[in-house]
Order: C-alpha cells, then sequence, then structure tokens
C-alpha cells in the first residue's frame, strides 16, 4: 500500500486522544494575547514610526544650537505629508492581512507590509543623513570661528578631510540602524520568505 | 463583540477541536509548541470569526486560518528546547487493536511527515483530511496543476526518506 495511504487510514481512523479543552478553557485562548509574526511587525513599524517622529521632534533643539540653512528647515516640514502618507499605509496593511486568505495571498500581503516599513526606514535614514551631513558641516565649522573665516583659511585638503570625516560618520550611523533593521526583519520572516519561496518554485 | 458571537464561535471550535489539535500535531514536535500553536489559531479563529459568513462549512473554514496561522504567522518562541525526538511527543493511543507492525511503520511514517517543510505539510494534511486537490489549491493558492506535481513530489521525498 502507499505510505500515504496508511497514514490517512490511520489519520481517519482519529486514534489519538487530544486532550479535550473545556468551554472555559477555549474562551479564555480567544480572549489571550497574540504573539504571531504580524503583532510583532507592527510593534517594530511602531517603535521605528516613533523613532522617525522623535527625530523631526527633537530637531528645532538642534537647530536652536546650530543653524541649519532654510532649504533644510523646508526640507524638514515637507516630511510630514510622507509620514501621514506612510500612517496610511501602514494602516491599510495590516487591514488588508487576514487569515482566511490562501497561504500565498496572506504571505504576499504580509511581504508588502514589511515591504512598507523597509522604505520607511529607507526614507527616515536618508533624511537622517541628510541632516547628519549638514549638521556635522555646521558643527564644525561654527567651533572653526564660522563659514567666513573657515572659508578664507581652508585649503583643499581641509575641505577634503572634512567631507570624508562627515561622509564616513554619516555612514556608520545608517550602516548601525540599516543593519539592526536588517537583522530584526531577517529574523523575524526568515520562515515566511521560505515559504514563499518554496511557493513560488512551483510556478516555475 | 456580543455575547451571542462568542458563544456559538466557542460552542462551534469545541466541537471541532480535534481539527486544531490536527495541524499542531503536524507543525510542532513537542507538547509545549503544541500548546502555545492551539492557542494562536483559537486566538486567529476568534479573530476572523465575525466576518465568517456561513457560506462555506465552519470545519473548511478552520483549516485554512489554522494552515495559515500555523504557517505563516506563527513564532516559535526561543525560550522552548527545540527537539526534533517525535517519540517524545506522543498523544494516548486509543485503546484499539493494533497490529505492532503497523504501528512501528506508522511511527516512521510520522517521523517523515515531521521532516518535510512548511508547505509540504500542509499538502499532506489536508491530503490526509481527504480534501480534493480543488480545495488544496484553493488553501494553498496555487494552481491544481501544480498542487498535484506538489503532491507527487511529496510521495516521492517520504519514500526517500523512509527508504534512503
Amino acid at each position: 500500500m502507499d505510505e500515504l495511504e496508511l497514514l490517512k487510514k490511520d489519520w481517519q481512523r482519529d486514534t489519538i486522544e487530544y486532550p479535550e479543552l473545556t468551554y472555559d478553557e477555549i474562551y479564555n485562548m480567544s480572549h489571550a494575547k497574540s504573539s504571531s509574526i504580524v503583532k510583532w511587525i507592527f510593534y517594530i513599524s511602531l517603535i521605528e514610526f516613533g523613532i522617525g517622529l522623535l527625530l523631526i521632534l527633537l530637531n528645532p533643539k538642534i537647530e536652536g544650537q546650530i543653524e541649519f540653512p532654510k532649504w533644510i528647515e523646508i526640507l524638514s516640514y515637507a516630511t510630514f505629508p510622507v509620514i501621514a502618507v506612510f500612517v496610511y499605509l501602514f494602516y491599510k496593511n495590516y487591514k488588508n492581512i487576514t487569515t482566511t486568505d490562501s497561504v500565498r495571498k496572506l504571505i504576499k500581503t504580509i511581504l508588502k507590509t514589511r515591504r512598507t516599513v523597509k522604505n520607511y526606514v529607507l526614507f527616515n535614514l536618508v533624511m537622517a543623513g541628510i541632516f547628519s551631513c549638514v549638521g556635522l558641516y555646521i558643527g564644525y565649522v561654527t567651533t572653526e570661528g564660522g563659514a567666513e573665516k573657515f572659508n578664507a583659511s581652508a585649503h583643499f585638503a581641509e575641505y577634503a578631510t572634512l567631507g570624508i570625516v562627515i561622509v564616513l560618520i554619516t555612514a556608520a550611523i545608517i550602516a548601525f540602524f540599516y543593519g539592526i533593521y536588517y537583522l530584526l526583519y531577517g529574523i523575524l520572516l526568515k520562515r515566511l520568505n521560505r515559504n514563499y519561496k518554496e511557493l513560488k518554485k512551483l510556478e516555475v | 463583540m456580543n455575547k451571542e458571537l462568542e458563544h456559538s464561535f466557542v460552542e462551534q471550535l469545541q466541537k471541532h477541536q480535534n481539527i486544531v489539535h490536527k495541524v499542531c500535531r503536524l507543525y510542532t514536535n513537542n507538547q509545549d509548541a503544541h500548546n502555545d500553536l492551539f492557542q494562536e489559531i483559537t486566538i486567529q479563529l476568534w479573530r476572523a470569526y465575525p466576518k465568517f459568513r456561513g457560506d462555506s462549512k465552519f470545519s473548511t473554514w478552520m483549516y485554512r486560518v489554522g494552515l495559515n496561522t500555523a504557517i505563516t504567522l506563527y513564532r516559535k518562541s526561543k525560550r522552548r528546547i527545540q527537539t526534533d525526538d517525535f517519540d517524545a511527543y506522543q498523544f494516548k493511543i486509543k485503546a484499539e487493536e493494533y497490529d505492532s507492525t503497523e504501528e512501528e511503520q506508522l511511527k516512521l511514517l510520522y517521523n517523515a511527515v515531521h521532516q518535510l517543510n512548511d508547505i509540504e505539510k500542509a499538502l499532506v494534511f489536508l491530503y490526509l483530511e481527504d480534501k480534493d486537490y480543488r480545495e488544496i489549491s484553493a488553501t494553498l493558492g496555487i494552481t491544481e496543476v501544480n498542487a498535484r506535481v506538489k503532491m507527487n513530489r511529496v510521495k516521492k521525498k517520504l519514500k526517500t526518506i523512509l527508504n534512503p
């Protein structure tokens, strides 16, 4: 007999005595807190969203110490509508996650959710990069006695060194945050990605 | 959510709880994990219940939510000791006449199924539950042809695991 047929025979004979859960046990279970992957993604995106918002809110305080150029100020206000779009997308994505979809569609929706989070993180990192570059430059020039004095005395070597240091520090900051993000989602979505690949393989 | 809805949900789930137990049995390999997954499936079923319209059978609807939870949503807890020792995790077998060679063979078979990946397990589960390819393909989101192809591959894989 086919192996699976033998298994099916046993499976349907229902020979296993599972623990019979009572009405109250099931009731309590259905009201327990979920620890699903979606909840984790949601929490992480909330944290990321919070950090992004915090950076913007803290910005005026930094502005008090360092005088940012006008365009940076305009740029920081321009981020608000972008964040509003992300909030809408986060909400829409979570609404779309439904366990009654097919396995494939559900995985796809979750991965789409993650992509939105990823785009949001990238957006924040780019903004952080711009602010960091400008902030570091203005900060350094200020300690050297102001832009005019620095420009008058600086040669190519000074500009180049400053440029390299700023780029390296900014890159290190971005790499650090991106690394954390990558690690977090890498671990969280390992199984999901594997299963999605498995389903995709069937299409070839 | 109203009490009536809650009551009908718990009653139906209590009646069909073996389906959830069976999903847990395939996707976990120890008692703690079984209980954890059972709880997560129950939570997800309850969340999806207001949208359950009754146009499919409650049990059919349960297969989908149960498998989706096991395959995509459920996160194995780190605190749990991971073990592949499936023998250590066996529920009591009802007192029935059992052929000892058959029992041994079944044990090997269940162990082999445990070595399959998540998608293959879903195929086996639906096959064991006597679902047709139309339902299998709809549950997994693949075409019927692909479901058949994959099922044949799973059968071959099981043979290889059993007779290396």
